[in-house]
């Protein structure tokens, strides 16, 4: 287990050295200039030539790697063209937000996906798999954009229950989260119920029913930890995936967070901080993989044993 | 699948409910004299060298020697601000100005001329996006390229007094002393965190930053050394919301003293503010010009002819009507309604899209060959993108094969800079009130006229529009822009002007009045906004 485990971790660091090479050189492909869209109208070309050099764009292609690469392994991404601050700070200021607004998320989707899952396994065919089942095809089939406006609209606008955007408390956070997350619940209550049903199939779930076991019991008991393994997963991938920002519920909400900071500097062709973003998150999503890999391997036990 | 029907329907109502019931709840525990607003996107900095977008802070928190009033539809004053008296000598280059007595800054010091020194000198070796402004200024050359290490045309007498020689007379010169760019610092305190350090950015206007949460919001509070009236909204809180719907639904809860409705869709201002918020609506003139840039160095676009028939194929009218609803009058020169030396006799181009047909086919061109290529930048408004779509439709009708390319910000700025773009459609806002700031921006020199694709070849036009500062009688000036104006505009169908926007604004329930930026800016003075 620990080699199949050590060799995940290997893989790991290839692809965050691939990805931290790939956002290098796309970036000195693509066209545009970041140094013309901070100056704008005053961009003359002795004014790009001369600020390009202060910033150090006018070295060699390698030169320019190896102080990219020596700061990266140090934290330090450089300082953002547009925003005049250390990407290392503007990262940290925006991580926690998204950390709150992923996890929030990822709870909301949990909860309500396995609990939404587990009921229309049980109830297969029934009134209220079909309620959450419909729920859940709404869920996935919805824009994200949509379903937060929905709910700024009539929860926060409305009903005055929730504040419509910004602020740093958890209930700021609520409406962020639900949005978010109802899109994960859907895919994770169609798959938990799916697994599920495959799993009360088996011949053990019978001897457990045989034993005398309650259904309840058969489902938490024997069939829950098995149908589990394809969610978990796909729990971790959406984590991962949650925490490398999410770019329209942070801009609905007024959040700042990782996303919203990734598309201005896109927009911005602000090098220094699309590196330290896209690296960043890059990082948080293989973790997140890696992880998901591991726990598979603790909790499965034909894994384990292959390995 | 009944009790599935039942269940739906029973959500239904329920948000039913809530989207008609709840009336809203406005007004609660807001603190008296608090201005909430919101903006976009956050500064990038509060030093206006480094910025021409994030004015906000610059114009509330520092002071400029001059401002400019508005004292009427479409008429503004120049004010002396931080100045008490000033005089010209017979030469036009000389200025000799007095502050006003006892002025500080915020954190108590006291302002002097050699803070105004300062900041001349500052803003011409910063490397900023303004160092252009006081360029004027006698020895700002050698300044700027680092011969010389101070000012030359700046002698502080004492510390209410200082002289300011220009290497040349320029009419425009107290106009320019307005902008938002040459807001006056303080030397002592000035520092490497200058602009982006609260604590470190000291200015004498109304308004101090005492909070700043990148990407949040921003809190200004009433400054307690301000020379002036003290302002009726004492606290200001900036929220960073990026959506424009979101800052929709916050005003109309109640959460938005003031709402920027240049930034919402035009279909909302018109079905729910032009109705249910009226009498809320304060209306600006967003002083400025739309344009539509054509590249005389292009294979067709260097034709007049085809440059002609353009002009002649666009229905501005209609543009004007169909997409902004007539808040937007169509301008025929350069120089926009609301400016100095405003021309409103200059010959208007016609729409007249048989005329422009018989044009081209005049040059022997056939049907579809001329062939151009409008760039369209993706962070454009849609009101704009709007716009390059029915220009493009226009010029189609007129047998021109026009095509629409849309890049990225950073690419549409780079090649609009190597003067090698086709055509595009853009806005000039004016920074100071005078016609210098955008004849000399787009036709002062050739690389003024290569930075904006337009590659305009006439050198000795550019020499006119260069020497036009100079002329210190006010009707021989604007003589000499009208001239060009028609010049440039119906002689060599250099561009063709499009529309000057209006700049619509809506008020809260605690908001008693509100004068916008006399050129209609997002961004505006606080103490203007007079609260209830």
């Amino acid at each position: 287990m620990l080699k199949s485990i050590a060799s995940r971790i290997g893989q790991t660091l290839i692809v965050i050295v691939g990805v931290a090479m790939l956002i290098f050189f796309l970036l000195r492909i693509v066209p545009g200039n970041a140094v013309a869209t901070m100056m704008s109208e005053h961009a003359d070309a002795a004014t790009i030539a001369r600020i390009s050099a202060e910033l150090g764009l006018d070295k060699p292609w390698y030169v320019q790697f190896w102080i990219y690469i020596t700061g990266a392994l140090h934290g330090d991404f450089g300082t953002s063209y547009a925003l005049h601050r250390p990407v290392k700070e503007l990262l940290l200021l925006s991580f926690p937000n998204t950390v709150k607004l992923a996890v929030l998320a990822a709870l909301v989707a949990w909860i309500i996906g396995v609990l939404a899952g587990i009921v229309a396994a049980q109830k297969k065919n029934g009134f209220l798999d079909r309620i959450f089942m419909g729920f859940s095809l709404l869920g996935v089939s919805m824009p994200v954009f949509m379903v937060a406006m929905i709910l700024q609209y009539t929860i926060a606008y409305k009903l005055h229950w929730l504040p419509i955007s910004g602020g740093d408390s958890l209930k700021c956070f609520i409406l962020p989260a639900i949005a978010l997350g109802w899109n994960s619940a859907g895919s994770i209550a169609r798959l938990t119920r799916s697994t599920l049903l495959e799993v009360l199939q088996e011949d053990y779930i019978d001897t457990a029913r045989a034993k005398g076991r309650s259904q309840m019991g058969v489902i938490v008991l024997h069939a829950l930890r098995n149908a589990m393994l394809p969610v978990l997963t796909m729990m971790a991938l959406q984590l991962s995936s949650l925490l490398s920002g999410a770019v329209i519920t942070e801009t609905v909400f007024g959040i700042n967070g990782i996303g919203r900071l990734a598309v201005d500097a896109i927009s911005g062709r602000d090098i220094p901080l699309l590196q330290g973003t896209v690296l960043f998150t890059t990082v948080l999503v293989v973790l997140g993989n890696l992880v998901a890999d591991c726990l598979y391997t603790v909790l499965d036990p034909r894994i384990r044993k292959e390995a | 699948m009944k009790k599935f029907a039942v269940l739906l329907l029973v959500l239904a109502m329920v948000f039913s409910f809530a989207a008609c019931g709840g009336e809203k709840d406005t007004q609660v525990d807001v603190e008296p004299g608090l201005l909430r607003v919101a903006m976009l996107s956050d500064m990038a900095t509060m030093d206006v060298a480094q910025t021409t977008d994030d004015y906000f802070v610059p114009m509330n928190v520092f002071d400029r020697l001059f401002e400019v009033k508005v004292v009427g539809d479409g008429v503004t004053d120049i004010v002396p601000s931080l100045v008490d008296t000033y005089s010209a000598a017979d030469d036009s280059v000389t200025y000799n100005f007095t502050l006003k007595e006892g002025l500080k800054f915020s954190n108590g010091s006291a302002l002097t001329a050699s803070d105004v020194q300062f900041t001349f000198e500052r803003l011409l070796t910063a490397g900023g996006v303004n160092d252009d402004i006081p360029l004027e200024v006698l020895g700002a050359a050698e300044l700027q390229a680092g011969t010389a290490d101070t000012l030359a045309g700046f002698v502080v007498a004492d510390d209410l007094n200082f002289s300011i020689t220009l290497a040349a007379p320029n009419a425009g010169f107290i106009a320019e002393l307005t902008s938002p760019a040459i807001s006056i610092v303080d030397k002592e305190t000035f520092s490497e965190g200058f602009g982006m350090k609260i604590e470190e950015t000291i200015g004498s206007g109304p308004y101090k930053v005492t909070e700043w949460v990148v990407n949040d919001h921003y809190t200004l509070e009433y400054n307690e050394n301000y020379w002036g009236t003290a302002p009726t909204a004492t606290k200001v809180v900036v929220n960073i919301v990026p959506d424009p719907s979101t800052q929709n639904l916050m005003y109309q809860n109640g959460e938005l003293d003031m709402i920027d409705l240049g930034e919402l869709d035009t279909s909302i201002v018109e079905s729910t503010y032009k109705t249910k918020y009226a009498d809320k609506i304060i209306t600006s003139r967003r002083v400025g010009l739309t344009y539509f840039a054509m590249n005389a160095n292009d294979e067709y676009l260097s034709d007049i002819n085809v440059r002609k028939a353009i002009q002649m194929a666009v229905d501005r009218d209609a543009i004007v009507a169909g997409i902004f609803n007539n808040q937007a009058t169509v301008e025929h020169g350069i120089i926009p309604a609301g400016v100095w030396g405003y021309n409103e006799d200059i010959t208007k181009i016609p729409y007249d899209l048989e005329a422009a047909k018989q044009l081209l086919t005049d040059a022997g061109y056939a049907e579809g060959e001329v062939t151009i290529e409008i760039a369209m930048d993706s962070t454009s408004s849609s009101g704009t993108q709007l716009v390059i779509q029915v220009i493009q439709q226009n010029l189609i009708a007129a047998g021109i094969n026009a095509q629409i390319k849309t890049y990225d910000e950073s690419s549409w700025l780079a090649l609009r800079n190597s003067g090698e773009m086709d055509c595009f459609v853009a806005t000039w806002t004016m920074d100071y009130n005078d016609p210098a700031n955008i004849m000399y921006t787009f036709y002062g020199s050739e690389a003024k006229t290569k930075i904006r694709s337009l590659n305009y070849a006439d050198t000795e036009v550019m020499a006119r529009v260069a020497a036009a500062s100079s002329i210190i009688d006010d009707d021989a000036r604007r003589a000499e822009y009208q001239a060009l104006e028609e010049i440039i505009v119906i002689e060599d169908a250099a561009w063709l002007p499009l529309y000057e926007n209006t700049h619509l604004f809506a008020i809260g329930d605690r908001v008693a009045d509100f004068t916008p930026h006399w050129a209609g800016y997002t961004n505006f003075y606080a103490i203007d906004m007079i609260m209830k």
